[in-house]
């Protein structure tokens, strides 16, 4: 159930113009999915939280032409991903390196230790823009190949292609400090 | 599904935003949003700089019409007294 403070204010709605409520449903919905996706992808709370605000006012502007619940869905997710992208190119805080240029965790995670999960994060945050996309509607938003390619404009080889190298990657960085090995193997 | 998939299915599961974003957002949203009113000013505003622009160029047309009326008029003037001046003396000449 949700607290009151996540509520819309009274003075909110009224000052909204007349879309306001269905606007307000929308955002409730999809708040997290936005958010989640520039967080992931931008790994920076606070400039998180300002393009996903960014992303629903744009489409407070757009809603007219949006038609249905299903296209505010691929709408917001699709804006979210390019807002994303141009914010990280804009402030340039994420050179593009290699993800095998990364350094390795500094220490041995065991399997399903909650400090694995914070150094895949870490690692998901350093691949290059299009893997780090493609991983996170992966993962994230649980989307296959096909509807990632649709979401990013790229062919759906393009897609495998970065989910089976960045995945490789990943493993190979993970195996070789042996983080997570030992319990799934077992 | 293998467990790095699975692993990586938990490190990207999706994050609550701060608990007042809806409430900043909706907030936003009424801060934003332009009245009707300024709404068409502002179309009012670029109608009136295209009728000023247009107006602009069809007055300077038609003063470069005066103008060269103007020009051709005089170089008739000059002309005619030049061969007024010729046929005084042609008929000097032929005194």
């Amino acid at each position: 159930m949700k607290g009151l403070s996540q509520l819309p204010s009274v003075t909110a709605l009224e000052n909204a113009p007349q879309t306001a409520l269905d606007f307000a449903g929308l955002v409730h919905r999809h708040q997290a999915m936005v958010f989640s996706v520039c967080w992931h992808f931008l790994h920076d709370r606070s400039l998180a939280d300002e393009v996903a605000q960014d992303v629903f006012f744009s489409l407070h502007r757009n809603l007219a032409a949006i038609e249905s619940t299903e296209h505010a869905t691929h709408w917001l997710r699709k804006v979210a991903v390019q807002r994303s992208i141009d914010e990280s190119r804009r402030r340039n805080r994420r050179p593009q390196v290699s993800l095998a240029d990364v350094a390795e965790p500094a220490a041995i995670a065991p399997a399903r230790d909650p400090l694995l999960a914070d150094i895949l994060q870490r690692l998901v945050a350093s691949l290059p823009e299009s893997p780090r996309m493609v991983m996170i509607l992966r993962y994230q938003e649980d989307l296959d190949p096909a509807e990632i390619a649709a979401t990013l404009d790229m062919p759906v080889s393009t897609v495998k292609s970065h989910l089976q190298r960045s995945l490789a990657l990943l493993r190979e960085k993970l195996a070789r400090r042996g983080v997570g090995v030992e319990k799934w193997t077992g | 599904m293998d467990w790095l998939e699975q692993e990586l299915k938990n490190a990207l599961a999706r994050k609550d935003p701060p608990p007042d974003f809806a409430g900043r957002v909706l907030g936003g949203v009424g801060r934003r949003a332009p009245s009707p009113i300024w709404r068409h000013s502002r179309w009012l505003a670029a109608a009136a700089a295209v009728v000023v622009i247009m107006g602009g160029a069809a007055a300077y047309r038609q003063h470069q019409g005066i103008e060269a009326k103007e020009k051709v008029m005089l170089a008739f003037r000059i002309a005619a007294v030049k061969v007024n001046h010729i046929q005084a003396h042609i008929q000097e000449a032929a005194r």
